[in-house]
């Protein structure tokens, strides 16, 4: 499904990505780990294609097509979905009216009719169920004034609304307690199915206990260093970063759950 | 150095006399005071930014004639005033028959009644900042007199839909006086608007709307700016407020050639309090200028001010906001707040917050920002899959969406949202 060859990108001109090379095929579960600065929110926002970041070499293609010459909203129509480590607040734009927009653009594309308001209003609260949000949170502007778990859940709503072919989970367990962690995680594996592929990047381990990957990858340096299955993630956690030679404040003062 | 040019004669030749005497004697009182009157120059302080928009041709000194046919404003339900030209069509016209609600043309005033309005007209307004717009007092053929007694209250919304024709070159110097009595309630809309236009033809618009609330009246005052391009307009709204009193303003402007409002409020009775919104959108070589005055006379008031501008293209919008905290208006309560967005590197914004402050135990908060779309939060729109200029318009809504929603008439929100979204769609056209 996602195959990236020899990817390099940089941002005001200091290389972050120096030659990935990753093949996510579909129905598939793929963790990347590693430390602060290793290039793992890079990756994330280059494949959705934020403009800050600019790809120097290398090939990105998503189910063949070239996604690199693809613009992002294009890249969203085809199936790429990026749950934001920082979801943005925009206020004024009601969540509603937001979501609506997205789905009925996504329908557009594939040559759908809009939806009307009554049948989206229902799918809406559905999905809100699924991940514990009130519906309440439909009519406040977007992220406005949601809290840190909140704003990742509403990630995860979203994604379960545009159903994407490749879900990017761009450290999503990140701020969120034990309880929070759960209703996304179960959000998450509601995504999983045979024509769907799941990228998760991550710091930490943890998420990966209700999130089973098929696959782990360490990055460092902006080069994938080591792949493996589930269980390079756990020795991760026993043995710390520093296992692989490379060093990390971070992981050392990861929480032991 | 070359003398500044002086308003032309032309401007004040006196027209229709069917005023009654008192307010014909005002009128050659305000044109004598007005004569050989310096027009502002980039120089002048409160006009520095819009000078060079104000084009006064001769041919345009002429009164434009009030006949010919109304456009829109047949639409609008209930009760309803329509000028046309700057001059009342009763025939137009819905008035409210309610007790305690008396509207009257000034030129059906008697005697006594003219002589009682020439002594109020323009006393709200303070002369030095707005000559230019008192040119209307000079000028006006007519005029309305919206009397409520004391608890006398409107049901329903009354419009007064300013129309001109924009046809043939010349000027319409509407004029409206509101005297609200104790404890009255009025939501007056007032809507202008333009039709016909040859491109050619050059048109000033010159309104002046008074209003005076007495102790404990509460007045909500709606306008839509929405005339034509090629209109030049040049207004002022002045309040005075007495004790307990809330004036509430809401106003939607669109720019033109030359658009410049002036809003002024005076507290003078404690107690009173007003709450000021303002939106302001230009697009392409379209320019648009609010000064608002907020008067803090009397001690224990409240204002609060909330503008918007948006300005697109190589348009250019002002706003100055002056807040004046009298020596004895103790426990003042003043809030200003103006945000600015910039859609072009062309567009140009100038803010400026004045405050003076002359009391020691008061509250008085101001803010005013620039800015432009913010990348991160349009990037978070199109990774959803929503399309470029479709983010852009939600996001430029949303600049404003606040101040729209605060509008308590719907039927005049959902005109003021569909200006707005063409507005918007004009903007953002595809390229």
């Amino acid at each position: 499904m996602l195959s990236i060859k020899n990817l390099h990108a940089s941002v005001e001109d200091k290389e972050i990505l120096k030659g990935i090379n990753l093949e996510i095929k579909a129905g598939e579960v793929h963790a990347i780990m590693g430390p602060n600065g290793s290039g793992k929110s890079t990756l994330s926002q280059v494949l959705a294609g934020n403009e800050a970041f600019e790809v120097t070499e290398g090939e990105v293609t998503l189910n063949g097509q070239n996604l690199l010459e693809l613009e992002t909203e294009e890249r969203a129509r085809e199936g790429i979905f990026l749950a934001f480590q920082y979801p943005v607040e925009i206020p004024g734009v009601s969540n509603l009216q937001f979501l609506r927009t997205a789905v009925n653009a996504m329908r557009k594309h594939r040559g759908e009719e809009d939806m009307n308001a009554a049948e989206f209003m229902k799918l809406a609260r559905e999905v809100c169920k699924q991940v514990d949000l009130d519906p309440s949170f439909l009519k406040r502007g977007v992220n406005e004034g949601f809290s840190g778990g909140e704003k990742k859940r509403n990630e995860i709503m979203q994604a379960l609304l545009l159903q994407p072919k490749l879900a990017i989970l761009d450290e999503t367990d990140s701020g969120l307690d034990i309880d929070a962690l759960k209703v996304v995680a179960d959000g998450v594996n509601a995504l999983r199915s045979p024509d769907r592929a799941i990228l998760m990047v991550t710091h930490y381990q943890r998420l990966l206990n209700h999130i089973v990957p098929d696959y782990v990858h360490v990055l460092a340096g902006g080069r994938i260093i080591k792949s493996g299955g589930r269980e390079l993630a756990l020795e991760l956690e026993e043995k710390g970063y520093g296992w692989l030679g490379i060093k990390d404040e971070d992981a050392a003062d990861a929480p032991a759950n | 150095m070359k003398p500044a040019p002086t308003l032309s004669s032309a401007f004040l030749h006196p027209a229709g006399q069917s005023l009654p005497q008192p307010l014909l004697a005002l009128r050659k009182q305000r044109a004598a005071a007005l004569l050989g009157m310096p027009l502002p120059t980039r120089k002048t302080e409160n006009w520095k930014y819009s000078a060079r928009h104000l084009k006064l041709a001769d041919d345009m000194a002429i009164s434009l004639p009030a006949e010919g046919k109304t456009g829109t404003s047949l639409a609008v339900p209930g009760y309803k005033v329509v000028f046309l030209n700057g001059v009342m069509l009763p025939e137009a016209s819905e008035f409210p028959d309610l007790d305690g609600i008396t509207i009257t043309s000034f030129s059906d005033l008697d005697e006594q009644e003219a002589r009682e309005l020439a002594g109020r007209l323009d006393h709200t307004l303070t002369p030095q900042s707005v000559q230019l717009a008192q040119l209307n007092s000079a000028r006006f053929e007519d005029g309305l007199l919206i009397r409520l007694q004391p608890d006398a209250v409107l049901d329903q919304p009354l419009y007064i839909i300013h129309e001109v024709n924009a046809d043939a070159s010349g000027s319409a110097f509407p004029r409206i006086f509101v005297d609200a009595g104790r404890h009255s309630r009025l939501t007056l809309v007032e809507e202008f608007i333009s039709s016909g236009s040859n491109g050619q033809a050059q048109v000033l618009v010159n309104a002046v709307t008074e209003f005076c609330l007495d102790e404990g009246a509460h007045l909500t005052s709606i306008r839509l700016d929405m005339e034509g391009d090629s209109i030049q307009h040049i207004g002022a709204t002045g309040v005075r407020q007495q004790r307990n009193s809330r004036f509430e303003s809401h106003c939607v402007g669109f720019g033109g050639a030359l658009r410049r409002h002036d809003l002024q409020v005076r507290l003078e009775g404690e107690g009173a309090e007003c709450k000021l919104n303002g939106v302001v959108v230009a697009q392409g070589a379209q320019h648009y200028d609010n000064h608002t005055n907020i008067e803090h006379v009397v001690g224990h008031c409240n204002s609060e001010e909330t503008y918007r501008n948006i300005a697109a293209d190589q348009a250019h919008v002002v706003f100055n906001g002056r807040i004046h905290i009298h020596p004895d208006a103790q426990k003042s309560n003043a809030e200003m707040n103006n945000k600015n967005l910039l859609l072009s590197n062309g567009a140009e914004i100038d803010t400026k917050p004045e405050l003076e402050i002359y009391a020691d135990d008061v509250k008085c908060a101001h803010g005013a920002t620039i800015g432009q779309l913010d990348k991160t939060s349009v990037f978070y729109l199109v990774s959803r899959g929503i399309g470029r200029r479709e983010a852009h318009v939600l996001l430029t809504m949303a600049f404003i969406n606040e101040l729209v929603a605060q509008i308590p008439v719907p039927a005049v929100r959902e005109t003021a949202q569909t200006r707005l979204n063409q507005f918007f769609e004009a903007t953002f056209q595809e390229a």
